[in-house]
């Protein structure tokens, strides 16, 4: 075995209680809750469906990043468009803001005192209270984790392949589709994940737009104010089991389909 | 075939002024700079990948600024070859036939034309990550044919391959340029190259053009000191004349050049080459005593300096004088050139 040296040693002595701080709460957490309890809480309805109700308004979360962040992202990785700084900047402005502000926000907006709840009631799209209104939150606090991760793809395509692509004949779409798309999809997989990921634990701001219908997050919280930490714990061992599951089998399928390409 | 009119293209920190060039059909016509002149811009240019500021860009009498760069029907092949990553050899080669109404059976039969010529028999299902510098441009080469572009611009083909393949490149050029019967524009930086590969071509320095026209008269009338030095012109001097007399600048050594000297004229260049011993010509007439000062080996050739007085020449030989004419510092010797050799500028 290689020796470490000292001031490996003492970096990995200072790095030791953050490691801890990560996974002795997390551990402490997971192993509380007796066998009999977990299978309990699981077979509960009203637990699976507001843990479904989070993986899965998280998912859509991260296929809108997909449809709509990822031409955001090829402009800001590819043009010198004016105010570029100042957009990227934008984009990163919800993972800094605290999250119920951003509910707040969210809502000032879709309420009836405003042009755009107006016509949004008009159409028929309701966003206090529903699901429609979650995953906008959750879009929301997302989308910088989605487009930057795609937009690093993009950036780690050489220009000059694409403008190869164009000398030979194809146009900017099918250059797109046939040389772009193959070499960065796995950063959009990548994004997809990082997106969900931050969707899922996504409380603050949910709690605000849609208490009802229930998330996992929001959930976990009303078991603990109501009932108290053992009743909340086993729901919590839940989600992050089946996210951790969830997340494990994508990264696996970007790295199992053509494993020798890049 | 494409002519270039005033073309400008005003960039943050470059630009190109006032391109004027012509490039005649079957023309091996190359674009000469040291780096960072502009001669890849230039050819991004040609290519429609940059658009320019001012200036039009004709392809026999059609104005094509505006023509998309996938319309234009010219071929690249960039320095780094850019292939596709994610796809095949034969699957690079292919990539463009859909975009050009190549059907299978004719895609299929220059495929297999162009396997054989460049010799990709046996790599055509290797991933491009896997391939030799000398391959990967191949396969370039192979991509950009297949197409029968009008116009094949090359990026530095050259420069980006080991000394080994090198030559075996050149002489590939060469053949496609022959046997295709296509124009191709090159940039480089390599003259040598240039002299062999190209008929004509343009020197760009700064992004302007210095000079163009035939290579071989680039070669032996460069109209500049900056052209002179980069096509190998040595023993470049300023000089002033005295009525019809020519002389080195600060010396009292006489020079007679079978050039007119004409209004503007400041320096004088001789190729080393065209210094010779005086046994192995007798009717040169600038003949000058001296000794040799150092002789620095570059492997077949000798790089001697010449010493006359206070003034140095500098000349290349072949190795064998050191034996056939007993070469050695300090050996007192009999040199000269003729008045052709004497270049003014």
């Amino acid at each position: 075995m290689k020796r470490l040296e000292p001031l490996n040693w003492l970096f990995a002595f200072i790095s030791l209680p953050l490691i801890l701080l990560l996974t002795l709460p997390l551990i402490k957490m997971t192993l509380e809750p007796s066998f009999e309890m977990l299978i309990e809480t699981i077979l509960d309805k009203d637990v699976i469906s507001a843990i479904t109700r989070s993986i899965s308004l998280s998912l859509c979360a991260g296929l809108l990043c997909l449809v709509m962040g990822t031409p955001l992202a090829y402009l800001l990785a590819r043009k010198s468009i004016v105010g570029r700084r100042l957009i990227e900047g934008i984009i990163d402005l919800p993972i800094m803001i605290p999250h119920p502000v951003v509910g707040i926000a969210i809502l000032s907006l879709a309420g009836r005192n405003h042009p755009i709840g107006r016509f949004l009631a008009d159409v028929g799209i309701q966003i206090m209270g529903t699901s429609t209104g979650i995953v906008c939150v959750l879009l929301f606090v997302g989308l910088p984790f989605y487009v930057n991760t795609v937009k690093a793809g993009f950036e780690s395509v050489p220009v000059r392949l694409e403008k190869a692509s164009r000398t030979l004949g194809a146009g900017g779409f099918s250059t797109f589709v046939r040389i772009t798309f193959p070499l960065t999809w796995r950063y959009m997989i990548l994004g997809i994940i990082m997106c969900t990921a931050r969707a899922i634990s996504e409380f603050g701001a949910v709690v605000i737009v849609a208490y009802h219908p229930m998330t996992a997050p929001v959930m976990i919280y009303e078991r603990f104010t109501a009932f108290g930490l053992k009743y909340s714990q086993p729901i919590a061992v839940w989600l992050i089991f089946i996210s951790f599951v969830l997340f494990v089998v994508l990264r696996m399928l970007s790295k199992s389909i053509q494993p020798q390409q890049r | 075939m494409i002519s270039l009119k005033q073309i400008n293209l005003n960039l943050p920190n470059f630009a190109l002024s006032d391109i004027n060039l012509d490039i005649h059909k079957n023309d091996f016509f190359s674009l000469i700079g040291p780096t960072g002149s502009g001669k890849s811009l230039l050819l991004e240019v040609i290519m429609g990948l940059v658009p320019f500021t001012s200036g039009s860009l004709f392809l026999w009498d059609n104005d094509i600024a505006d023509m998309p760069v996938e319309k234009r029907n010219f071929a690249i092949v960039y320095q780094d070859f850019a292939l596709f990553p994610h796809l095949d050899v034969a699957q690079n080669i292919v990539y463009g036939t859909r975009y050009h109404g190549v059907s299978g059976q004719t895609a299929e039969k220059r495929f297999k034309r162009l396997v054989s010529t460049l010799g990709l028999e046996k790599i055509v299902k290797r991933s491009p990550q896997n391939l030799s510098g000398g391959e990967k441009q191949r396969v370039a080469l192979a991509r950009a044919l297949i197409l029968n572009p009008t116009v094949l611009l090359l990026d530095e083909p050259l420069s980006a391959l080991d000394p080994l393949f090198h030559e075996e490149a050149k002489q590939l050029l060469k053949k496609i340029h022959e046997e295709l019967e296509i124009t191709i524009v090159m940039v480089s930086h390599n003259f040598p190259d240039v002299l062999y590969l190209a008929n004509r071509g343009a020197i760009i320095r700064r992004g302007k053009i210095k000079q163009q026209g035939e290579i071989i008269s680039i070669f032996e009338k460069p109209n500049s000191m900056f052209t002179a030095s980069f096509v190998g012109m040595k023993n470049i001097n300023p000089v002033y004349f005295s009525g019809n007399r020519l002389f080195i600048k600060d010396t009292n050594i006489e020079i007679i050049s079978s050039h007119m000297p004409g209004p503007g004229i400041e320096y004088m260049g001789i190729r080393p080459e065209d210094i010779s011993l005086k046994d192995l010509n007798s009717n040169i007439k600038n003949l000058f005593q001296g000794r040799i000062k150092e002789i620095a080996s570059y492997g077949v050739f000798l790089n001697v300096c010449l010493k006359t007085g206070d003034f140095e020449f500098e000349a290349i030989w072949p190795r064998s004088f050191l034996r056939d004419h007993g070469l050695k510092n300090g050996k007192e010797i009999t040199f000269g050139f003729h008045p052709e050799s004497v270049h003014l500028f």
